[in-house]
């Protein structure tokens, strides 16, 4: 798993988000187009891409898209 | 539990009724602090548009009585004709007795006559339907009158915007009979009563009955608001339910039936909304065209009467003329969900109507 196309496919997943606009750092959660809408679409990309079941709770969870991505990494190793 | 076959059982009719009134999400921005934005979101991504809502006079019952009535007359048969009448609906008229009762004395049907209610939502079509082919597979019977309807609208709260621009209302009614010959159905029913709590009305049944604080209305976390009276849905664990289960559910069903899922003309899922259409016919890398998901854009998710809906309204006009291969899937709240594989060779009347307000 890589942490760039994890934050491209995030992006993509997103509606209304510039492609490279996103870091690692990016507390996710507090972008202006972060509602309940983008949550199913990040639940639908993290399944379909990564073959990973999160849940709108495992969000809270994470600050950053890195925290993010850690936690499908962890989830897939498991 | 296991799949199962019948055969010499068809499908001769349906007919789905839908109330007159209409209302459109651009019509309701106020719900969405005025964020136009997020309406178009809504509209391009999850397929919200507009939908059909009964008024507080008009019942599931109402809504099933018009499209049976119409199925009859369409099919040139008496209404009194059914050896069974059997209703799925979470919406009744009463807590008792059931809809198919009050029914059967409102059209008048003979003594000799089965009438009873199934409790499911979103699968209960496929449910109803498998019902009815057992029903006739042991001869017992030789006409089913299936009657699957809701009025989910009316159990949402105006302000819950999770759930309150995506139900519509509607009724359907299908006849079920014995014939001779007719090609072989597949069925398989499944659930997990786990998940019960994501789709639920905690309140106003019997586990917690209905009190002053059960029909207070407050925000929740998101700031939608709602009272355990209301219907309450965790659209992301709906989600990842559907996309667990539905994929493996259609190729197990598929191989039951000695079928590839490219020979299946038509996917009818129950129209939840077309994200979650749109996200389970890409895992099974379904062609687009064999999956209709404009009903709910234009009807609103219909619970029980979303498959025969998108039958009628997607596909009546080609089914009627040319015979298909179709599988039925309806899933949600339970949770349950059941699936069908079925020959339309007998269907000779496939459409929808307006429920005409002045039925009694």
């Amino acid at each position: 798993m890589d942490l760039k196309t994890f934050i491209e496919n995030f992006e993509d997943a997103v509606d209304g988000i510039e492609p490279g606009s996103l870091s690692e750092a990016t507390a996710f959660r507090e972008l202006k187009n972060w509602d309940s809408l983008a949550i199913l679409t990040v639940i639908d990309m993290i399944d379909a891409e990564y073959q990973v079941t999160v849940n709108a709770a495992d969000f809270q969870q994470c600050a950053t898209l890195k925290e993010l991505f850690e936690l499908v990494k962890k989830r897939k190793k498991a | 539990m296991p799949k199962c076959r019948f055969e010499d059982v068809e499908i001769s009719g349906v007919v789905t009724s839908v109330p007159k009134t209409e209302k459109c999400i651009d019509d309701e921005a106020h719900l969405f602090g005025g964020n136009l934005r997020q309406i178009e979101r809504l509209k391009k991504t999850i397929g919200l548009d507009r939908r059909r809502v009964a008024g507080s006079g008009i019942t599931a019952a109402d809504l099933c009585e018009s499209a049976a009535r119409r199925l009859m007359e369409r099919l040139d048969l008496p209404l009194a004709g059914p050896d069974a009448i059997l209703c799925v609906t979470q919406t009744a008229d009463y807590s008792q007795p059931c809809n198919a009762a009050v029914l059967h004395g409102r059209m008048d049907l003979p003594k000799d006559c089965a009438a009873f209610d199934v409790n499911l939502g979103c699968s209960g079509y496929v449910y109803g339907l498998w019902l009815a082919h057992s029903m006739i597979a042991s001869g017992g019977c030789e006409r089913v009158l299936l009657l699957a309807g809701d009025t989910i609208s009316r159990l949402v709260h105006p302000k819950d915007r999770a759930v309150a621009p995506l139900f519509g209302d509607g009724g359907s009614a299908t006849l079920v009979r014995r014939k001779q010959g007719a090609p072989p159905a597949w069925f398989s029913l499944e659930s997990d009563g786990h998940g019960a709590d994501h789709l639920i009305v905690p309140a106003g049944g019997m586990r917690r009955p209905s009190t002053e604080a059960t029909r207070q209305a407050e925000p929740d976390a998101s700031g939608n608001i709602r009272s355990p009276e209301n219907l309450f849905m965790d659209g992301s664990e709906i989600f990842n339910f559907s996309v667990r289960e539905e994929p493996r559910a259609l190729q197990e069903i598929a191989a039951y039936a000695g079928l590839a899922l490219t020979d299946v003309d038509y996917f009818v899922f129950h129209q939840a909304n077309r994200y979650i259409l749109n996200s389970i016919a890409k895992r099974l890398k379904l062609d687009p065209a064999r999956v209709p998901v404009k009903t709910v854009e234009r009807f609103g998710n219909q619970s029980s009467a979303s498959i025969p809906c998108a039958l009628c309204a997607e596909l009546g006009e080609s089914l009627t003329r040319q015979p298909a291969t179709v599988l039925l899937s309806g899933f949600g709240v339970g949770l349950s969900w059941a699936n069908a594989i079925a020959d339309t060779s007998g269907l000779r009347v496939c459409e929808w109507i307006d429920h005409p307000e002045t039925a009694s």
